[in-house]
């Protein structure tokens, strides 16, 4: 029960909330025991909340999805029948036995090229999702938390990000940091992908700060670090975990569009990379649509995989909405 | 005529992934038309989902796993959603505790009665505003309302507007399901006299629905109690009052008494005149005794400091542009000498929580000083409010969320004793399982490990005022500590604040606006209005013999079930 103060208790008592009996007692409740034994070790938290998303059908397709994409990128080297970079092929080749996907105008594997590209896709998409995440916890929380002279900086800080449109100044950043590779790709995406992040968690942040049990840590000697990441922090799992996978989904859309631009690099093999060279040869023109429509599929389908599965993560801290149909 | 047949109804809620809780059991009774029923139990005992059930309007996880509701002849419990709908009219409505804010914040009041004739156009269209302007005057507003919209209305207004909305459909059963409780004290008796008169007036069948007896005896002719699902008590009210028959209305009962007697008697606590008892071991709340005996004084041997308020102003800046700026706090002065308690009272708005923060550094005063001692809080910075909290502690208002619902009872304990107590390790734990004894939370280990959500509203409070203990605090401010506990849990509560004031020497200053928990604890008392002081002087001298009018409303807004007998 994070947001909805306890001033609702002459409510429905919910066995989520388990409502003091009349007498001074631990109120009864083999499901709490449980709970409670659970939330002793990180692991078996973790465990739950896994065991959270799962319960929800489209974050478990979600789920699916995903583990598919991160295996395929984990294993790519075993699965893949060619290297991706080997242009010894027929070019322009249609579907066949041993080309499934047909062949480039370069002479490559289409395949093959598929099943490596989906590492660029998985790592950019964690790791600047990562990234843009914490950011915008750091500034977020610390925002949301300060008053006064440093709060305004930040919030300063913050709508300039939100007011530059994001894909021109990707662009501009990714021009200039030409040949970068990678790492510049992910850099890009997360300096212009924290600001939503960090204004909702600040939101968040500024609800939380004015209840008793923050009061009562100020009392409590605790410093504002502490206050902050011990006690806020916590309470805030789902949104945080929600803007993971809201940030790793707009990262893994941004690496592909900038690749698909050639703002990447275009040598390194990608969805995005795939669909610039597609876009060069005409491969529409040239009756290739596979070349364009199979890695735009798998960019759909893994932006989708990580979409459905927030609709798992609103239930993590928020039993109300764990309770399911019928609201 | 009867008009509701409750015949063995369970409910059950069913949640996702944890094991269903049957929250009513075997719920039977029937009302007759123009009954006023009163439903009480403590929260948990299900009546609120009876409530619900009874208007068609439980939900998922909830569901109605046996028996009949039958309205008028018709088996509701069972029905579907256009059915029940139309039900609606000319059926039953119900009037929810936070129906006040169930008001549309951008439509006006008409526009909400608008909608209700529109959905059922029972009303001609070129009636509906004369309907509207009858209903509003049914619940005593002025027909201006209808024109503004709910923010610039009060709760009170709010509340009463809810009702009118609930009448607007000749309902001919009303379920009002805590409908004063979020209210202020002094409307709160104001809408329930609404309630009683309306009811009387038009004739329909109501059902009170409340954890507080003392208003339900007062208002209802017939009281159901309801206790862990099962309705234990049925019976009309002068009955119930006079001759008991469950334990549990035998219990509920003990826990009122009026403050303007001579001899105050809670279970567990006895006050007669100025002098203050702590008579045996609370039923309810054993172990209240627990604390080490003859250790009066501070721990760590400061001198003990007097709070010196002295000409205390206030004044917060215009909410709006072009409004005058508020007077929270006008002019107060008052001393709370070392180990005394005095009682701060007065209605929301009055002023009382403001001073709290003054004295805790929260807030700065405007005019006047707040000193702690040598100390003048009114001008402390960072360090220095950090000093000043080793000395002064609170206890909060709310224990549901007074405590980080993600931490476990001995972190939130731990962290005082190390950050004021420079204790560490074994030292520090020690200390913290000393600390939860003193509340009476034994056996301490077990307490020590578990989470706020396994903890009753009482055990809960338990942990804030422990928590306000480990610094050793020459002060303690407590805001209504026992106003959102149930009834039965306060007595237990107050003993132990007593007990600790006696014990460790600590000053108190306890903010309420329930005259009777301030009699049982404190030695002298404050009336504020508005800001001001209206009357001071000891605590049994003041309820017993009230001079300002003020105070005299705030004792007879207490519920009292003697009241309904007279």
């Amino acid at each position: 029960m994070t947001e909805k103060q306890a001033t609702t208790r002459g409510e429905t008592a919910g066995p989520t909330e388990p409502a003091p009996s009349g007498r001074d007692e631990v109120p009864d409740g083999g499901a709490d025991v449980a709970r409670v034994a659970a939330a002793a070790s990180p692991l078996t938290v973790l465990g739950r909340a896994a065991g959270t998303i799962w319960s929800v059908p489209k974050a478990r397709v979600g789920l699916i999805l995903l583990a598919v994409f991160v295996l395929t990128a984990i294993f790519a080297p075993l699965l893949a029948p060619y290297a991706p970079t080997d242009n010894s092929f027929g070019r322009a080749e249609g579907g066949s036995a041993a080309h499934p996907l047909g062949t480039t105008t370069a002479g490559e594997d289409v395949l093959s090229q598929l099943i490596y590209g989906s590492r660029v896709s998985v790592l950019v998409g964690l790791v600047a999702g990562f990234g843009a995440t914490l950011i915008a916890v750091l500034l977020g929380m610390s925002w949301g938390y300060t008053r006064g002279f440093a709060a305004d900086v930040i919030n300063f800080f913050v709508n300039l990000f939100l007011v530059i449109p994001g894909l021109p100044l990707m662009i501009v950043l990714a021009a200039y940091l030409q040949g970068g590779g990678l790492s510049m790709i992910i850099f890009v995406v997360v300096i212009t992908g924290w600001a939503w992040g960090a204004r909702v968690l600040r939101s968040q942040t500024q609800s939380l700060r004015s209840r008793d049990f923050i009061t009562a840590a100020q009392f409590s000697g605790e410093s504002s670090f502490r206050v902050v990441f011990r006690e806020i922090l916590p309470n805030m799992t789902s949104l945080i975990t929600g803007s993971f996978f809201g940030a790793a989904t707009a990262a893994i859309l941004a690496e592909s569009g900038l690749s698909f631009l050639g703002l990447g690099n275009t040598a390194m093999v990608s969805w995005g990379s795939m669909l610039f060279w597609a876009q060069n040869s005409n491969a529409i023109l040239t009756g290739q649509w596979v070349l364009l429509f199979a890695p735009g599929l798998c960019i759909a389908l893994l932006a989708t995989s990580l979409t459905l599965i927030n609709f798992g993560v609103d239930g993590l801290s928020n039993p109300r909405l764990r309770e399911g149909k019928g609201r | 005529m009867t008009l509701l047949d409750v015949d063995d109804v369970s409910i059950v809620y069913e949640p996702r992934g944890a094991e269903p809780v049957t929250a009513v059991r075997g719920a039977t009774f029937s009302l007759e038309q123009g009954e006023f029923v009163g439903l009480v139990g403590e929260s948990g005992s299900g009546k609120s989902t009876l409530g619900f059930a009874l208007t068609g309007l439980a939900k998922a996880p909830a569901r109605i796993s046996s028996g009949r509701i039958a309205f008028d002849g018709t088996d509701i419990a069972h029905l579907d959603g256009e059915d029940l709908r139309r039900q609606r009219r000319g059926g039953f409505a119900m009037v929810l505790q936070s129906g006040m804010n169930a008001l549309n914040p951008v439509r006006t009041i008409a526009n909400h009665f608008a909608d209700i004739f529109a959905a059922h156009e029972h009303v001609p269209r070129g009636r509906r505003r004369e309907r509207a302007v009858e209903l509003v005057e049914k619940v005593e507003l002025p027909a201006s309302v209808l024109d503004r919209y709910p923010g610039e209305l009060s709760g009170g207004m709010r509340q009463r507007v809810a009702i009118a909305l609930a009448m607007s459909l000749d309902p001919r059963l009303l379920v009002f399901d805590e409908p004063t409780t979020a209210l202020d004290v002094l409307v709160q008796r104001a809408v329930m006299d609404t309630i009683i008169e309306l009811q009387r007036e038009e004739n329909f069948t109501a059902i009170l629905v409340s954890h507080d007896l003392g208003v339900v005896l007062e208002s209802t002719a017939r009281v159901l109690v309801m206790h862990d699902g099962v309705i234990v008590e049925d019976g009309p009210s002068a009955r119930i009052l006079t001759d008991p028959q469950d334990d549990y209305t035998r219990m509920l009962l003990s826990h009122y008494a009026d403050p303007r007697a001579e001899v105050v008697e809670l279970p567990g606590l006895r006050v007669a005149g100025s002098q203050i008892s702590t008579t045996g071991e609370p039923p309810a709340e054993p172990a209240t005794d627990a604390a080490p005996s003859g250790r009066a004084g501070t721990r760590t041997g400061r001198t003990r400091a007097a709070v010196v308020l002295d000409g205390v102003s206030k004044v917060y800046p215009p909410p709006r542009r072009g409004e005058d700026p508020v007077t929270a706090v006008d002019d107060v002065s008052f001393t709370i000498e070392p180990g005394d308690a005095l009682a701060l009272v007065g209605a929301s708005g009055s002023g009382k929580s403001t001073i709290a923060k003054l004295i805790t550094g929260v807030e700065r005063p405007t005019a006047g000083t707040v000193r702690l001692g040598d100390t003048d809080v009114g001008s402390l910075r960072r360090a220095g409010l950090r000093r000043l909290r080793r000395d002064v502690q609170m206890v909060f208002q709310d224990p549901y969320s007074a405590l980080n619902p993600l931490h476990s009872v001995e972190y939130t304990l731990m962290r005082p004793v190390v950050n004021f107590g420079g204790l560490r390790g074994r030292e520090a734990r020690r200390r913290m399982l000393e600390l939860l004894e003193i509340v009476g939370l034994t056996p301490v280990e077990q307490f020590a490990a578990k989470l706020p959500h396994q903890l009753s509203g009482g055990q809960r409070q338990r942990v804030v005022i422990a928590r306000a203990l480990a610094c050793d605090p020459q002060v303690i401010i407590a805001d209504e500590p026992v106003s959102m506990l149930d009834v039965s849990l306060r007595a237990g509560v107050l003993a132990l604040i007593e007990d600790l004031r006696e014990q460790w020497g600590v000053s108190l200053l306890f903010i309420t606006h329930d005259l009777l928990s301030a009699r049982v604890v404190t030695d002298k008392i404050l009336v504020l209005n508005r800001g001001r002081v209206v009357e001071r002087g000891e605590t049994a001298q003041v309820l017993r013999f009230p001079e300002d009018d003020y105070t005299v409303e705030l004792l007879d807004a207490v519920p009292q079930p003697g009241r309904a007998a007279d």
